[in-house]
């Protein structure tokens, strides 16, 4: 029994022994066979030409300092005057952010009043009017867009209906039967009567 | 090995010193890059932008005697963003034709020598089940023969940390080898 136990004991170190070689043995050839790097040239080469790029991005922009700050001989004081200059562009670039966040606000607050061209049909404008009229006044019923002609237009019918308002009121002053006429009638129709 | 006065002096800006450092460092960045990618242009533009990263931070090296550890810290990490981006392989199917040529390598005995394309498809198919922390471990301890400082130092994990990837990534590819050797 126990010689047994001993001989798959054996066996096992034998079978891990083995398993090691195997992996050392990969090893040793994995070790052995170093990649090779062809040429050192091409990388050189490509290595050289990328940082001269960005070498030259950098010789641009210390050219650019040296042309607006060359006449400026004392360290500190160039130093000083690049910041303050960097500080000027980033406050003009603030207010121009805000400038234009404002105009934007504004054109959008703004009612445009088209000269000619306006795709509101006149029936659309009644209709709009009547819906403001009927709301007294507090609903706008939307936005109304009229052109300065169909405004003009307007105005002058308002006050030819005025006038025409004018004449019919001295019209029916003047005669008293007419007068009665039309208050009789009005009464017949249950209406509320107009005191004209 | 480096000069440490030609590190020094790049360190000036000379500009031709630099393509010197370039050509020595270049092929130990490559082995590294490569091993860990398994793909020679993928390698070649890591090495690339290693150089690169070099040039631009070889100022703030406090002393030119990390600058080894230091280059492989740039190359692993750079190896790490690139195995990010690459889509896990969700099964590992086991590539007959490598273990044969593995097995074929291993019964010429110690003499032999893999080539580049060889030696990325072994490596893969070992590596495949291991994380990218692991396979940097493996591969700085095992084929670079680093000590766990170092790794410990350019992977940016603690001694027992490496020493746990390392044991976790030597057990897998053991049962690899057995399973299929």
């Amino acid at each position: 029994m126990q010689g047994k136990i001993f001989l798959k004991r054996l066996k096992n170190i034998y079978n891990k022994k083995m398993e090691n070689e195997k992996y050392i043995k990969v090893l040793n050839i994995l070790r052995k066979s170093k990649p090779v790097l062809g040429s050192t040239d091409n990388i050189e080469k490509e290595v050289i030409k990328r940082i001269a790029r960005v070498h030259q991005s950098r010789l641009n922009l210390s050219e650019v300092i040296d042309f607006l700050f060359g006449w400026v001989y004392i360290g500190w004081v160039r130093r000083s005057l690049i910041t303050a200059s960097i500080v000027l562009v980033l406050v003009f670039v603030y207010q121009q952010s805000i400038i234009l966040k404002r105009i934007d606000f504004l054109s959008r607050q703004t009612v445009v009043i088209d000269r000619e061209n306006v795709s509101t049909h006149e029936d659309e404008i009644e209709k709009k009017l009547l819906i403001y009229k009927n709301s007294g006044r507090r609903f706008s019923s939307k936005t109304i867009t009229i052109s300065e002609k169909q405004m003009k237009e307007l105005l002058e019918s308002v006050n030819e209906l005025q006038i025409k308002y004018k004449d019919l009121e001295n019209l029916i002053e003047e005669d008293p039967e007419l007068k009665k006429l039309i208050e009789k009638k009005l009464i017949e129709n249950n209406r509320t009567k107009i005191n004209l | 090995m480096i000069d440490i006065k030609l590190i020094e002096e790049c360190k000036g800006g000379n500009f031709n010193n630099f393509r010197k450092l370039v050509g020595l460092t270049s092929p130990f960045a490559f082995s590294v890059a490569f091993r860990m990618l398994g793909d020679e242009d993928q390698a070649k533009d890591v090495v690339q932008e290693t150089m690169i990263t070099i040039w631009q931070k070889l100022k703030k090296i406090k002393s030119a005697e990390v600058y080894k550890t230091w280059i492989y810290r740039i190359v692993v990490n750079k190896c790490y963003d690139q195995l990010r981006k690459r889509k896990r392989n969700p099964e590992f199917v086991a590539d007959e034709q490598t273990w044969a040529l593995i097995s074929n390598r291993i019964s010429e005995g110690p003499s032999a020598a893999l080539e580049n394309k060889e030696t990325s498809r072994i490596i893969s198919i070992l590596t495949e089940r291991l994380s990218p922390k692991q396979k940097a471990v493996f591969i700085l301890s095992d084929l670079e023969e680093m000590s766990s400082d170092e790794i410990s130092e350019i992977t940016g994990i603690s001694k027992s940390a490496v020493k746990a990837n390392l044991h976790y990534a030597r057990k897998n590819i053991s049962e690899k080898v057995e399973k299929y050797l």
